[in-house]
């Protein structure tokens, strides 16, 4: 077994470990989980070294080859995404750890966070590695749940959206699980570098394509299936909302990408592929739009994340023009930039909220002693979101605008542009807000006009998570740095035809 | 098959689908749930139509018998409110038949003419031919808990995830049991627990050479135990940090993880069982995955976190 095995195996089975040692010995879940988070991302670093340096490879579970046995394909792809899910599940779990719930103010025991979280961190690994479309449905499942189960956390009004969110994703899996029934009975595979090669562009296919695509765009949030989201993510605990907003989406999305450049590539004609950046435009104007609307921080960011997954959309339209790679390596830092950013935003919004006890928008002005570190990561995350450089975001859309224009496909050039414009509109109005003398005393609610007067101080409680957003937006910036020379790992995807 | 069989069929599929509409529509919501219950028991004779009797057991334990049960215990909680009519169904949804009903249609449309054309070759060959290998002598019982092995392993984690989940969100009502008018209803359950117990136990034992194994076992001893609860039966789960009901639940999931890890370190692949524990390891796995899904069922059926400790004062059944 090489290091990159075992890194792989413990990514997969450490947080599922930890979960039921968080579930049996309540009392030692947050050191469990830290230590486990903290491994955790030195796997995902070790796994992400040995891609890099001896190239994607093939673990067959079991010792089972394919047709029979599942097997995990870990490239390039794959190891980047969960690094990401490792970031957002270290700074998550620092920042859970360090805003100390206390048992009196829930009706529940809030120690169900940490195994919850640590299934839903498991899941998303055994999903990023998964090559078999009926394991992947598997995952997905025990992401749902967990993500149900950890939104319902934060009381009775995210319940409700709790509820409309697992209903919406159950219907996206079982549609999803009919089209992989039939490509299974088509061809008898499940594997994905497998049916790249086998599954023919007839009838079957283009039903089960189309029937796998729309579970997958309902559980991405893809406009205009993304009704679900805002209420879900804007309710959660901050390190839910950041993950399920930085890396649960993103897995919806990373599925698609690789169903379509994989098994699907032949259906991938330049009318498949406008119809899907259409829904990708949508979601870019209509998101934006909204996001610009809202009057609460983490509605804002939530439609925000609508907004910024119809870039990534636009992969499709530009690798049915022909210009595969340049698209796919673009869209796939813009998923990762913004996974992280979009988590530093949320973890940087927990303390915002929590400083002003209030998550209006226009309420966020005046005092800000002691969280100046929470705005800095909001702002950093802002760029990167936006696209200024040299962070991850601009590097991202520079390289889908390239593709846009090496294609000759400037309708999407002009969607980037404009999106851009949008994005850094909204981000602005919170920005601004924040440096305005702040709002008379009335627009607030009693509690919060004394510790507003008292101008509260940092604790160490908010220290430890604004540290933890700063860290992840800081990581965005870097990826604008590392993506270039990376580039060619990122575009390492066993099964993927260019 | 003949004509009679063809004819049988015919009717089947009539009525699950006049069923499900029932189901999905009907004005009164009891309808609904008993409409849902008889679905769910036709469901089973189609699969044994379709010769997979282990998949009619777990339907008819699961999705008649437990989902029917939290139906309908659900149905007990909700206000007393009244259904549409017929009549409000078919007016006020004029969205429905102008969009869903056509985009629907199309899709299953679409569908059918799909299915019709697959050849249907399935990996059935495939997997015989490897059974030799596998360490046991039943075709499904070695792709659940041998090819794919991480599928079972990841589904137990589904289970631990929602009695988790359930758990999470407070404690469970007082009392499980709806109230019941029937006096018969305690004494008929505890005369047939025991066949419960009997029949999940021989489904567990045929597992290694024919169809059964460790999910109908579960789900039939698991839907025993929930009509226990139905019957007035006190639950006796608690959730006790120091308590042992926290590691028995988890503990399928935990040793099916050790064998993966095992596998791991001693074959060179995640659940690589050395060929000659491999018998072995299947049958511990196999109980323990049963008794855990069983369990497990039981659990998620207690809607809520069961009282962390016995207390001795409150009035036993």
């Amino acid at each position: 077994m090489t290091a990159g095995d075992a890194a792989v195996i413990v990514l997969v089975s450490l947080p599922h470990a930890a979960a039921i040692a968080g579930f049996v010995w309540p009392s030692r879940a947050v050191t469990v989980s830290l230590i486990s988070a903290a491994t955790l991302m030195a796997a995902a670093l070790v796994a992400m070294h040995a891609v890099a340096g001896y190239g994607a490879w093939r673990h067959d579970v079991g010792g089972w080859e394919a047709p029979l046995g599942i097997g995990w394909t870990i490239d390039g792809v794959a190891c980047a995404l969960l690094l990401l899910t490792a970031a957002v599940g270290l700074a998550g779990s620092i920042h859970h750890a360090a805003a100390r719930v206390r048992p009196s103010t829930a009706a529940h025991d809030p120690r169900y966070f940490w195994p919850l979280w640590l299934f839903l961190w498991g899941g998303l690994n055994a999903l990023f590695v998964s090559a078999d479309l009926f394991n992947i449905f598997v995952t997905l499942e025990f992401v749902t749940v967990a993500s149900v189960g950890l939104i319902a956390l934060s009381g009775r009004l995210a319940q409700a959206a709790a509820w409309r969110y697992l209903l919406a994703t159950l219907f996206g899996s079982s549609v999803y699980l009919l089209g992989v029934a039939l490509i299974y009975g088509r061809v008898a595979a499940l594997d994905l570098p497998f049916l790249a090669q086998a599954l023919p562009a007839d009838l079957v296919g283009m039903t089960a394509a189309s029937l796998v695509t729309i579970g997958l765009l309902l559980k991405g949030a893809v406009f205009p299936l993304h009704f679900w989201l805002p209420s879900a993510h804007a309710r959660a605990l901050p390190p839910v909302s950041a993950i399920l907003s930085g890396v649960v989406v993103a897995a919806a999305f990373y599925l698609l990408a690789r169903a379509w450049l994989g098994p699907f590539r032949e259906l991938l004609t330049p009318a498949a592929g406008t119809a899907l950046g259409l829904l990708g435009a949508g979601a870019v104007l209509w998101g934006g739009l909204l996001a610009l609307l809202q009057r609460h921080l983490k509605r804002m960011i939530a439609y925000s994340t609508v907004s910024q997954l119809g870039f990534c959309m636009l992969l499709f339209p530009l690798a049915a023009a022909g210009a595969t790679q340049l698209a796919w390596t673009g869209a796939m830092v813009v998923l990762l930039a913004h996974g992280l950013s979009k988590a530093a935003c949320f973890l940087a919004a927990g303390v915002i909220v929590r400083h002003h006890r209030s998550g209006r928008v226009d309420a966020l002005g005046g005092c800000q002693q002691g969280i100046g570190l929470a705005w800095f990561a909001f702002a950093l995350a802002a760029a990167s979101l936006v696209g200024l450089p040299p962070t991850g975001g601009f590097v991202g859309k520079w390289w889908l605008a390239q593709a846009a224009i090496n294609s000759g496909a400037y309708p999407w050039l002009a969607l980037l542009v404009a999106g851009t414009l949008l994005t850094a509109a909204y981000l602005w109005r919170v920005l601004e807000a924040a440096i305005r003398t702040g709002p008379p005393d009335e627009a607030r609610r009693p509690a919060a006009i004394a510790a507003h007067r008292e101008g509260a101080p940092a604790t160490p409680s908010d220290r430890g998570m604004m540290i933890a957003a700063l860290g992840l937006a800081l990581g965005a910036v870097a990826v604008g740095a590392a993506a270039p020379p990376l580039a060619p790992v990122l575009s390492s995807a066993i099964g993927v035809t260019w | 098959m003949g004509l009679v069989g063809q004819v049988f069929d015919a009717l089947l599929a009539i009525a699950l689908v006049w069923l499900a509409w029932q189901a999905t529509r009907a004005a009164d919501l009891f309808r609904a749930v008993v409409s849902f219950i008889v679905f769910g028991l036709l469901m089973a004779v189609a699969w044994v139509r379709l010769e997979a009797p282990d998949i009619a057991l777990a339907e008819a334990a699961i999705g008649a018998g437990a989902t029917g049960a939290l139906l309908l215990s659900a149905l007990d909680r909700l206000a007393p409110r009244r259904g549409r009519s017929w009549a409000r169904v078919w007016r006020a949804d004029a969205r429905t038949w102008v969009l869903w009903v056509p985009a629907v249609m199309a899709l299953a449309g679409a569908l059918t003419a799909a299915a019709w054309q697959l050849p249907a070759p399935g990996l059935g060959a495939v997997a015989t031919g490897a059974l030799e290998q596998s360490g046991v002598d039943h075709a499904v019982t070695a792709v659940l808990l041998n090819f794919r092995a991480l599928d079972t392993l990841l589904e137990i984690g589904v289970l631990v995830l929602a009695a988790v989940a359930v758990w999470s969100m407070g404690p469970a009502p007082a009392a499980s049991a709806p109230v019941m008018p029937s006096p018969t209803l305690p004494m008929l359950g505890r005369t047939l627990f025991p066949v419960f117990v009997l029949v999940a136990a021989y489904l567990l034992w045929r597992g290694s050479h024919a169809p059964g194994g460790a999910f109908p076992a579960g789900a039939v001893l698991g839907a025993g135990g929930i009509l226990m609860l139905l019957a007035g039966a006190q639950p006796w789960i608690r959730s006790a940090e120091h308590g042992p009901w926290r590691a028995i639940l988890s503990a399928g999931f935990a040793v099916m993880l050790f064998a993966a890890i095992v596998g791991a370190l001693a074959g060179g692949a995640f659940f690589e069982y050395p060929a000659a524990i491999a018998s072995h390891a299947i049958l511990v796995l196999e109980v323990t995955a049963g008794m855990s899904i069983a369990l497990l069922l039981f659990a998620v059926y207690l809607r809520g976190e069961p009282h962390p400790a016995a207390d001795t004062d409150r009035q036993r059944c």
